[in-house]
């Protein structure tokens, strides 16, 4: 085990990020140049020598990958960086991702936490990673041999990803297929340059296509190609579409000029950091910024608003303000309910809790130029409005972060005829197959909205179905099952 | 050289056919004049796998044994799938003369090289290491079965097969028991192609990045072993307990009992038979209250567990009208008086830590300890850095010195002397049950008959998965049997032989749930002991450091730093019980019992016939653990009758109604008795009075003062407290003072003897074993193990035989004649001067020899003044009267490690440092 008196020696301790006058000036990551895995490697075998090589170690629990964290940290704390990657690599696909954008059940669980801070798996999962890319450890891992089967990939995001990347390297041709003009999905447009830098993603393609994975941007399955099409073509077909169909807040006023959808303030804003022109896009360059929402979107838009020189930005939320730390009905391992503070929240705007919208306000030109709210309070059938505790927030631009219902509905859908379930998820068996023969679903089309790091291991999982389906063999691991949730009281 | 590969899609029929030809090439290997045969695995290959290596070994040495050849020929093994300790044992417990590890030694080859182990290890240095290491553990394994040479190991074949079939076993493994059935070779071969089949992946593709399995044999991993606590049962039990939530302590016990059916336990493959009684309402059956007084604690010591862990169990307890247990490491004199911080039961073990005639007259119950369920056959070991000076005063021992507590109780031999120490203890508090703690294994029904036999009150069968993060990894895994077997055999065995009525039946090992407790009652358990699971509640997260002092939940830590982390409390641990017991109710509701004892032994209750949906559990047969023998007529299935330990014919009666003006005037008393060897443990339970009334003080030196004349039985003097002196004119027997606790014991011959008496045995074996304090002379000599276990006593002697002052840890012993071998070992405190000692036959692992400083010559000269004054000593007259030369023919024993302490000490009063601090740096190093 790495040191048994390591936690008793070593607080905890993170990355530091760059100055926050300096980072809203540029769309790169908040962490200095060159990024934030050697940032850490100065602090990060004491951080590694801090974990205690539990006996049941609950971050391996709380990871839905299963990521084998206790043997990863040992290996960082003796130095030994490239089995530390084979380590990790053993059940994430892509722990750069993971190691940026998870929000880190596994540290909620850390038995560190119990009575301390706990160790900074995702820094030390990152720092593994970003060694293991600089020092040329993540090569192609092609097969040595195909079988002669082919399998669909609808959707690129973390899931879909997962799903090509295990079933091509398993010996099967697999084309993934993208309706953008590029791949990735929710990592390449939804995911702000600040908080992961596209090259990470551009990074891992290349490998994914030097392993014989192949891509399909911008083709909308169930138009330029039919379901029907897509099942006479291959032996299999995996829907990992996402659950990209957002919330909507149906109020007065929703139709006016400036009241939208993360999902289309975000892409754009991505572009733009990209280099690319957006004719007419949403910025909130001079204005004054309301975001629905309390979540990690809503912190994505808030900074992204920031980089873009709003006047002000607020964030509404609907729920009290949470305690500071763990509050008592999410107890100690499950992921608790806590005030966060993201890096966008470091940089600025206001957090408005226990507040409902009631009415967007336009001006004379169909501008939305406020927003009128009502403090709420929990009553017997929910959020009761407050008397008397109506306000107007100026708003020129109001962004909807409330999270998403489900997958699109799509033709797509449609035509395959797959089952769906009362919140308009793909229906599946313990096998990832869904109502039709041959047809597989993974990640949040499947789940309804989650997180990347159950995606990924939705798209394992998955895999290792599809290759049982296929070959009738058990060679994949599958860290989840369909029902799998995380643990809670 | 004989290749142990088979052709692995055959299956089991290609695995039998192999077999059947090795064992044909090694006989012909013989009849060509053979005589070493190697079995080895080598150069398998996509389509020949290895046999598994135990088998292939015992097939072919079950073979020759037959054919009456074995012994021309050694067998020597080479095999990749040994890798720990109990393989090697397996192997040589089979047949095997060397066995060759070669993938073990390999693999750890490479990870020197790759510089996964420590940076200095080379690769030679790392297979030197696990060979010896593999040796070592050999060695431990075969000591816990009391075989001393590998000689006599090697085909002893003493071991139990659980889930094995009959005819594999007749046909492979000859003689070895294996009581439930179980696999055969398909099934084997199953394993076997499940195994090739990694290596050798259909379609040539294996998983990127996925090399070994994980494992999680000792540590819980997703695609690991199952455990029965996980992630989950841990939280789910921790946030019932502690959030008052009955609801989701049904979750808990759901889950377990989910898993358990996984395989992972006997009970887990029961069903109850319900409907084969009338169910009953709920509302009838006995209350929670009266069911919670079923339940115990395990036994963990203070200073295994701190004091916050250890006193919220016995609070709990108290509270619940349950008994929680001391563990063998005594209790501190605060608690031993407080209602409510106090245990119920004390425990007794071969360390006797603490074992006082308070500590026992203090008892509801006294438990003797013969194994423990986490690692049968081995003593235990607090190291150094766990014995803070709160710690040491309990166990009546130096703060910073490791303790040892040896494998054997040094005064049990027997199972006559297991009656002689349940008698001792019941002398040293009539009013106790005295309990005997056994770990189930094959035959400890008849162990268990004879402890009933013994007069023992109760007898607790400890399955074997004890759950101490302390204990060595090959007992965690391989020791002992499950508490299902163990307990079956036992009410079987009491049944049949009319023993069953007059003793309670306890168990324990890992319940956890309200069926586990169901089951055990049905098996024949009228009480329970719980030990990991309530540890659990009480924050434990299964982190297996127990013995690392670095618990960071406050439990198996003595670290005051860490010790504010522990979050438990009684009310949780109350809770938990209550959800037991309640749990309890609804099964007795469910299959018609209106309480416990109703239930007791209706084995026939449970039922294996539901099918075992596990591929490997087609064969096995548990029905012999659910048969009822035919019973008498009013023969009873649990106990009802209490044990007679006829105390009402002890000596003691008159030497305590002699003591009437002592006991309740306080004043002196003298008298003079005859005494003769029937007369066992003589002026124990006088002892218990005074105890009883005066505390651990007792009375002033010598008020009671008896002298007896004539031979003394065993245990003469036992426990006797400060107060009361006993002088026998004449000889004794085994355990002469046995835990004296602060009386005096003088032993001088007969004065009418004509003998020599320091030429002369006058007493037997084991004299002042595990004693904490008080005064010993003996005028003449000694038997065997002198001292042993000595945390107290000055006593003085004339000779001794072999082992003397083993394991001591206080007091002084002087020897003033000649010693047997082996002097001192394991002695990590007290002292020990020896007259003219021949230095060779001291045991120099601990300790180291001195010379006397002047000031200990005059300490010496008091001592042998007083042992010449109060037997007549002539031995001690002679060296007085030349004190000066005689002095110097004096050596000093001194252990190591309580001389480092002594200095740190020392220094610390030197400097105006806090001593406990400079004490505990120093043992912290």
């Amino acid at each position: 085990m790495a040191d048994p008196r390591g936690f008793l020696k070593a607080g905890r301790q993170g990355a530091k990020a760059r100055p926050v006058a300096e980072r809203v000036k540029d769309w790169n990551e908040v962490y200095p140049d060159p990024g934030i895995g050697k940032t850490l490697l100065p602090i990060i075998t004491k951080q590694a020598g801090r974990c205690m090589d539990c006996g049941i170690p609950f971050c391996h629990s709380g990871c839905p990958l299963g990521n084998l964290i206790p043997e990863w940290n040992d290996l960082v704390w003796r130095d030994d960086w490239h089995e530390a990657s084979e380590r990790l690599h053993a059940t994430n696909n892509f722990p750069e991702f993971t190691g940026r954008l998870c929000p880190a059940p596994c540290e909620a669980a850390c038995v560190v936490d119990i009575a301390d801070d706990p160790v900074t798996i995702k820094n030390v999962e990152v720092a593994i990673i970003d060694k293991a890319f600089d020092e040329g450890w993540v090569a192609p891992q092609p097969p040595e041999r195909l079988t002669d089967r082919t399998v669909a990939v609808i959707g690129s995001g973390p899931a879909g990803l997962a799903v090509a990347q295990q079933l091509t390297r398993a010996g099967h041709t697999v084309a993934v297929y993208e309706r953008a003009d590029r791949v990735g999905g929710l990592l390449r447009y939804g995911i702000p340059e600040f908080k992961m830098e596209k090259r990470h993603v551009d990074r891992r393609l290349d490998q994914m296509r030097a392993e014989g994975t192949i891509f399909r941007t911008g083709v909308e399955v169930g138009e330029s190609l039919t379901g029907e099409e897509l099942k006479s073509r291959y032996d299999a077909v995996v829907l990992a579409v996402g659950a990209t169909a957002a919330r909507d807040l149906p109020m007065p006023g929703r139709e006016l000029d400036g009241v939208h959808q993360a999902m289309e303030y975000l892409p754009q804003a991505n572009r733009v950091a990209l280099g690319e022109s957006v004719p007419g896009q949403i910025t909130a360059e001079g204005k004054h910024v309301i975001i629905i929402g309390g979540g990690d979107t809503g912190a994505d838009c808030l900074g992204t608003a920031h980089r873009q020189g709003a006047a002000s930005v607020t964030q509404l939320e609907i729920m009290p303000e949470p305690p500071d730390s763990r509050a008592d009905a999410t107890p100690w391992p499950t992921y608790p309910v806590m005030l966060r503070t993201s890096s966008a929240h470091e940089e600025g705007g206001e957090r408005v809790y226990s507040v409902s919208t009631q009415e967007f306000l336009g001006d004379d030109e169909g501008r939305v130029r406020a927003l009128r709210l009502v403090e709420v309070r929990m009553g017997e059938k929910g959020f009761e409005p407050v008397e008397g505790t109506e306000r107007e927030l100026p708003a020129e631009l109001v962004l909807f972060a409330m999270g998403f219902v489900g997958p699109e509905r799509s033709p797509l859908l449609e035509q395959l005829a797959v089952e769906l379930d009362g919140r308009g998820n793909i229906v599946r068996d313990d096998a990832y197959e869904t109502s039709v023969p041959g047809v597989f679903a993974a990640g949040d089309a499947g789940r309804g909205q989650s997180l990347i790091v159950w995606a990924i291991a939705e798209g394992r999982a998955c895999a290792a179905a599809v290759d049982r389906w296929l070959t009738g063999a058990d060679r994949l691991p599958a860290p989840v099952a369909p029902t799998d949730r995380p643990l809670v009281v | 050289m004989v290749r142990g590969l088979y052709d692995v899609a055959g299956g089991g029929a290609a695995l039998t056919r192999r077999l059947d030809e090795i064992c044909n090439e090694v006989s012909k290997a013989i009849d060509n004049g053979a005589r070493i045969i190697v079995l080895s695995d080598r150069h398998s290959d996509a389509i020949q796998a290895p046999i598994p290596s135990l088998l292939l070994t015992s097939a072919v040495h079950h073979h020759l044994v037959r054919e009456k050849t074995r012994t021309l020929v050694g067998l020597v093994v080479e095999a990749g799938d040994v890798r720990e300790v109990h393989h090697v044992a397996l192997l040589i417990g089979y047949g095997a003369a060397a066995v060759n590890p070669y993938l073990a030694m390999e693999s750890v080859e490479d990870l020197a090289r790759r510089g996964t182990l420590l940076a200095d290890t080379s690769p030679e240095d790392a297979v030197a290491n696990l060979i010896k290491s593999l040796g070592k553990g050999v060695l431990k394994v075969m000591s816990k079965m009391g075989v001393s040479t590998v000689a006599s190991y090697t085909g002893a074949q003493i071991f139990e097969a659980i889930g094995l079939a009959q005819d594999v076993v007749d046909k492979y493994f000859t003689g070895t028991t294996s009581r439930l059935g179980g696999i055969g070779l398909d099934i084997m071969a199953e394993e076997v192609r499940r195994r090739h089949v990694r290596a050798y992946p259909p379609g040539g593709v294996a998983a990127a990045h996925r090399t070994l399995e994980v494992g999680g044999e000792y540590q819980w991993r997703r695609e690991g072993e199952y455990h029965l606590f996980d992630p989950e049962t841990v939280f789910r039990l921790q946030h019932s307990t502690r959030s008052g939530r009955y609801d989701v302590f049904k979750q808990y016990t759901g889950r377990v009992n989910e898993q358990s059916k996984r395989l992972m336990t006997l009970r887990g493959l029961f069903s109850f038979k319900e409907g084969a009684r009338p169910p009953v309402p709920i509302e009838e059956v006995e209350p929670v209250e009266s069911i919670v007084r079923r339940f115990s604690t395990g036994a963990m010591s203070y200073g295994s567990i701190s004091r916050e862990a250890h006193e919220t169990l016995a609070i709990a307890m108290n509270r619940l009208g349950g008994k929680s247990n001391t563990g063998e490491g005594g209790e501190d004199t605060d608690r031993l008086y407080d209602p409510e911080r106090r245990s119920a039961v004390k425990q007794v073990a071969s360390g006797r830590f603490g074992v006082t005639s308070e500590y026992l007259t203090n008892a509801d119950d006294i438990q003797i300890k013969m194994a423990q369920g986490a690692k049968p056959g081995e003593g235990g070991q607090l190291p150094g850095n766990k014995v803070w000076p709160w710690v040491a005063t309990t166990r009546h021992s130096t703060p910073g010195v490791g303790l040892i507590s040896p494998p054997p109780h040094h005064d049990i031999y027997s199972i006559e002397d297991l009656a002689q120490l349940i008698h001792d203890l019941k002398n040293a508090n009539p009013r106790a049950r005295i309990h005997v703690k056994l770990v189930a294994e094959v035959g400890v029904g008849t162990v268990a008959a004879g402890v009933s036999k013994a007069h023992s009150d109760v007898v607790l069968i400890s399955g074997h998965d004890g759950g101490t993060g302390a204990a060595p990894l090959t007992s965690l895994k391989h020791a002992g049997g499950p508490w299902e077997l163990g307990l079956a055999e036992t009410q079987q065995t009491l049944l049949l032989n009319g023993l069953r009525d007059r003793i309670v039946v306890q168990t324990d090992g890992q319940l956890k749930t309200g069926r586990d407790v169901v089951i055990a009652a049905l098996l024949g358990a009228e009480e329970f002991g719980f030990s990991t699971a309530p540890l659990v509640v009480s924050g434990c997260v299964m982190m297996r450091v127990c013995h690392l002092d670095t618990c960071p939940v406050g439990i198996a830590t003595q670290n005051p730093e860490l010790r504010k982390r522990y979050t438990g409390q009684a009310d949780f641990v109350v809770n938990f019980f209550e959800y037991i017991a309640e749990e309890v109710r609804e099964y007795l509701a469910e299959l018609g019992f209106r309480s416990l004892d109703e239930a007791i032994g209706h084995a026939e209750m449970l039922d294996t016939n539901e099918a075992v949906d596990h591929w490997k559990a087609a064969g096995l047969d548990l029905s012999p653990l659910l048969h009822v023998p035919e019973l008498a007529d009013g023969a009873s299935r649990h106990q009802v009758v209490v044990q007679d330990h006829g105390l009402e014919k002890a000596l003691d009666n008159q030497l305590i109604s002699l003591a009437t003006d002592a006991l309740e005037n306080r004043e002196p008393v003298r008298a003079q008795v005859e005494v003769r060897n029937v007369n066992r443990t003589v002026g124990t339970m006088l002892g218990h009075e005074i105890t009883k009334r005066f505390g651990g003080e007792g009375l002033p030196d010598d008020t009671v003062d008896i002298t007896l004349v004539g031979s003394a039985g065993q245990s003469f003097g036992a426990f006797v407290p400060r107060g009361v002196t006993l002088r026998l004119e004449g000889d004794a027997n085994d355990y002469l003072a046995k835990g004296l606790s602060g009386g005096r014991v003088i032993l001088r011959p007969d004065r009418s003897a004509s003998f020599v008496a320091e030429e002369n045995v006058v007493t037997g074996n084991v004299t002042a074993y595990g004693a904490t304090g008080g005064e010993l002379f003996i005028r003449g000599k000694a038997g065997e193990r002198f001292c042993v276990r000595n945390s107290g006593v000055t006593a003085v002697v004339e000779g001794v035989g072999d082992h003397a002052c083993e394991y001591m840890t206080g007091g002084a012993a002087v020897i003033l004649g000649p010693t047997g071998r082996n002097i001192a070992a394991g002695m990590s405190g007290g002292v020990t001067y020896v007259l003219d000692l021949d230095p060779s036959l001291v045991n120099p692992g601990m300790v180291e020899l001195e010379e006397i400083t002047a000031e200990e010559s005059e300490r010496l000269r008091g001592i042998v003044t007083k042992h010449r004054d109060e037997t007549g000593s002539a031995v001690a007259e002679t060296l007085l009267a030349d004190w000066d030369h005689t002095a110097g023919r004096f050596s000093k024993i001194m252990p190591r490690d309580f001389k480092r302490v002594l200095a740190a000490k020392a220094a610390a009063e030197r400097d105006g440092r806090d001593v406990d601090e400079a004490i505990m740096e120093a043992a912290h190093g």
